[in-house]
């Protein structure tokens, strides 16, 4: 069967943390199939996508298009080649219309020089005709639906010849409607000899839409598959993998726990998108308990996150602190009611690279400062030597801490954050990109919190970790909440059991606590 | 990079590394002035003699010099302290002129209370500019304007009503200026240096830099001000109301400003004279840029400012030049600031793109 790319041995380091994305990928794509790259969040599979489409470079091996060796330097190269890339934010002009949008670069002229809009809007029209989509070249691209101005983003590629496509995560932000939609389309374009490639981490959608699915893990490729020969348990342990176990002991939920965080029913909304981004969730958070939230990325993880930082508001429901209303009060509010929180994004949240350690160290913190408004130099070397002593980070106070490695950056948030914890701790994603012995590190540390009473709440998308450290676990699904494992059964819960949840596979009965 | 700071003082002075740039620019600009001199004058020699030496060679033109950087001085640090929160204010024009304005009026209005008057109408003016900056600020907060662009629109809107209260309602008949009436003898400031017009505003200016490098560096606001700058994101994250931050630094800005213009017609002009402070508002974001928002850099970046317009002076009447030498000189310095400014910004964006 004809080929329409076929990649061999790439290989793509990371410089800036000597991470292998790629190591020695061989990538095949059929013309006219449609296949899906699956694996976990980091698994390599973007940065192969970007490889081909020019957006990043690799060490080693080689490309072929349609048989032809091609050196892919920029996405300019690739869109020559007839390929193309829908990525998972949309590159839209909101003030243009569809038509402005789809030709931008490569617009109609009349007399050499002038804009041709009516022929574009012509054009437009009759590329969306030939493809079967549902809107129109007039249309302002601001008053679109989200999936509506995905079609837009496809179109554009469309207009442009484009036969090999890449979508990235195409269903994220899209309604069960809008995928079912999306991929009538998609086949269609398959059938008209369009080859696509779709990145995705969605079983159900594997199965649903694919030809062939190609699995890949840390970096390595784990095989290529026909559909129609493997099941959804199987995609998934391939995706997940063996679990390494780091050792840490669980707690048990005594009578001296008591509820310090509530959520009651929250839900929060994006405008313009129709399905919400949390609905209905509802937990308790209990003192002495690591409570784990487990969920592939854009299914509401990053959301819970924002939401007990403060930083977006919920539109129903409650949030409680010891039974006090802390509902959309605001990240200062927050942070003066007791929030201690280690951010997912440490090098643009969780700290001010440009700023001194010892800057970083005090923000927030009322120690160091005098009544009368005037910094307690003295208080604030001694606080921040004394914490870089006792979680053992190398460094000194006044250097900017962006010149500090990850994983001292992390400790320093840490440092911080439980040096002001009250009864309750938010860590999202706390080891992510960390090695082994900073990773242990921090695990202790969220053990020692929670022996000491604290109720330590632990958003994460790696399996690993909410399976070695959780004391009770909840998976979210789609922003809603679709199963949770209290003591031995979140002890005994296997990777791939909670990873089908994880997925959509299953789902807990309503009675579930 | 200027930012790298702690709140020690141990560094107040930049190391060699950190002012290359500002260095390189003070120097293209000079080697412009001798291109210039080259180009444009009969006698270059001489030219270049008196442009270089003119401000030095007698007090007259030597104070009138160190009289120049005072506004300069009030200007850098306002916008030091704006850029410092991540803020622009480009009114610096119309802050320092409406500021003046203010002053001069109710020192007029205030002459019988004495020193007291003198304070009074001195922080009037101040916080008539600091208001008209803190609008700019305030609307950025409310609905997310840009400050850069209402500022400057306030600020030319704000220079044509200066315009005509001095030359409408408060125009003084009895001179042939366009201007107010003189504020009284015992409001202006002592001369330190006679003939010229230098005054003891200087020892203002001088605190002005001190009390503004303490806020900055010494006080919690000032932390917190610096860290919304540096980065809003962390601030909001570590509890830091991000919000006020876009206010009172522009306030603060324009405050610095008008405590600018008054001190000048308390110092050297006496009275609101019609575009009496045109070039100054603007001359201030150069001395900002130089200094790289250091307080402690912006009195020789002021300094250097007014040596050029001294020199030009004193080139024209002693050669064949025209004063416009200054002119272009200050645009190639402005110019190269921007372009590197403007460097900068792309070179965070593609960073962090």
């Amino acid at each position: 069967m004809e080929l329409a790319v076929e990649m061999r041995n790439i290989t793509k380091t990371y410089p800036e943390n000597n991470l292998r994305a790629n190591d020695g990928i061989d990538f095949s794509l059929r013309k006219g199939e449609i296949l899906c790259l699956a694996g976990e969040n980091g698994a390599g599979k973007t940065t192969l996508m970007k490889v081909l489409y020019g957006l990043e470079s690799h060490e080693k091996g080689t490309i072929r298009i349609r048989g032809n060796q091609e050196n892919i330097s920029s996405p300019l190269v690739a869109n020559r080649l007839g390929i193309g890339m829908v990525h998972q934010h949309f590159m839209l002009v909101e003030d243009f219309t569809v038509a402005q949008n789809v030709v931008m670069g490569i617009e109609p002229r009349k007399y050499g020089i002038a804009y041709d809009l009516k022929k574009a809007v012509s054009l437009v029209n009759e590329a969306i005709a030939h493809h079967h989509f549902s809107i129109e070249a007039d249309m302002l691209v601001r008053n679109l639906t989200v999936g509506q101005k995905q079609q837009v983003e496809i179109i554009k590629m469309l207009y442009r010849d484009v036969d090999i496509l890449i979508l990235d995560e195409p269903t994220t932000v899209l309604t069960e409607l809008e995928i079912e939609a999306l991929f009538s389309s998609l086949k269609q374009l398959a059938k008209r000899g369009k080859s696509l490639i779709l990145i995705t981490h969605k079983l159900k959608e594997i199965i649903a839409i694919s030809d062939r699915v190609v699995v890949m893990r840390q970096g390595k490729m784990l095989g290529t598959y026909e559909t129609k020969d493997v099941n959804e348990q199987q995609i998934s342990a391939l995706m997940m993998g063996k679990s390494i176990s780091l050792s840490i002991k669980h707690a048990k939920r005594t009578d001296e726990s008591q509820p310090v965080i509530e959520c009651k029913k929250i839900t929060v909304l994006r405008q313009g998108q129709e399905r919400p981004l949390l609905k209905d969730l509802n937990f308790t958070a209990y003192s002495g308990e690591i409570l784990g939230f487990a969920g592939v990325s854009g299914n509401g993880l990053g959301v819970l996150e924002a939401v007990l930082g403060g930083f977006i508001p919920v539109f129903d429901g409650k949030i409680l602190h010891d039974g006090n209303d802390i509902t959309n009060i605001g990240t200062a509010q927050l942070r003066r009611q007791g929030l201690a929180y280690v951010p997912s994004d440490r090098l643009q949240i969780g700290s001010s690279l440009k700023a001194s350690v010892q800057e970083n160290i005090i923000v927030g913190e009322s120690r160091s400062f005098r009544k009368n408004g005037f910094i307690d130099q003295r208080q604030v070397t001694k606080h921040t030597n004394d914490l870089l002593e006792k979680y053992s980070t190398k460094g000194t106070a006044q250097m900017p801490i962006g010149t500090m490695s990850g994983g001292n950056i992390q400790k320093v948030i840490l440092a911080r954050e439980i040096e002001r914890y009250q009864d309750y701790i938010v860590f999202s994603e706390p080891t992510w990109g960390l090695d082994i012995a900073s990773s242990q590190f921090v695990y202790e540390q969220m053990a020692s919190l929670r022996d000491k009473g604290a109720a330590v709440i632990l958003i994460s998308s790696n399996l690993d970790e909410i399976l070695t450290i959780s004391d009770r676990i909840i998976v979210l699904y789609r922003g809603t909440r679709v199963a949770s494992f209290v003591g031995d059964e979140a002890r005994n819960l296997s990777k791939e059991e909670i990873g089908e949840y994880m997925l959509g596979i299953r789902k807990q009965g309503a009675s579930h606590v | 990079m200027s930012e790298k700071r702690n709140p020690t003082s141990k560094n107040a002075f930049p190391t060699l590394k950190e002012s290359i740039g500002s260095l390189l620019i003070v120097l293209i600009a000079l080697s412009g002035v001798i291109i210039l001199s080259f180009l444009l004058s009969k006698t270059p020699s001489k030219t270049l003699r008196y442009f270089f030496l003119g401000p030095l060679q007698n007090a007259y033109y030597f104070g009138n010099m160190l009289n120049g950087a005072i506004p300069l001085i009030f200007g850098g640090l306002g916008i030091s302290l704006a850029m410092r929160s991540g803020n622009f204010n480009l009114g610096g024009e119309g802050q320092i002129y409406s500021g003046a304005l203010a002053t001069t009026l109710f020192a007029l209005y205030l002459a019988p209370l004495g020193v007291v008057g003198a304070i009074l109408a001195l922080f009037i003016g101040a916080f008539v500019a600091g208001g008209l900056a803190g609008l700019s600020g305030y609307l950025r907060m409310k609905w997310d304007t840009s400050e850069l662009i209402t500022s400057f629109l306030i600020s030319n809107a704000v220079v044509l009503v200066v315009n005509y209260l001095i030359a409408g309602p408060f125009m003084d008949p009895s001179t042939s200026l366009i201007a107010t009436r003189k504020i009284p003898e015992s409001f202006r400031l002592p001369v330190l240096l006679p003939p010229s017009s230098l005054s003891t505003a200087l020892f203002f200016a001088l605190v002005a830099v001190i009390i503004v490098h303490i806020y900055l560096y010494k006080t919690k606001s000032g932390y917190q001000l610096r860290m919304t700058g540096l980065n809003s994101r962390f601030a909001k994250y570590g509890g830091i109301n991000t919000r006020k931050f876009i206010v009172l630094p522009m306030f603060l800005s324009g405050f610095l400003y008008g405590l600018g213009g008054g001190f000048a017609i308390y110092g050297t002009y006496f009275s609101s004279i019609k575009e009496f402070s045109a070039g100054m508002g603007w001359n201030g974001l150069a001395v900002a840029l130089i200094a790289k928002n250091k307080p402690s850099m912006v009195i020789p970046a002021a300094l250097f400012f007014s040596y050029i317009e001294a020199g030009a002076r004193s080139a024209m009447l002693h050669s064949d030049v025209t004063f416009e030498i200054a002119a272009i000189v200050q645009s190639i310095v402005f110019f190269l600031i921007s372009s590197e400014v403007l460097f900068t910004l792309f070179e965070k964006k593609r960073r962090y793109s």
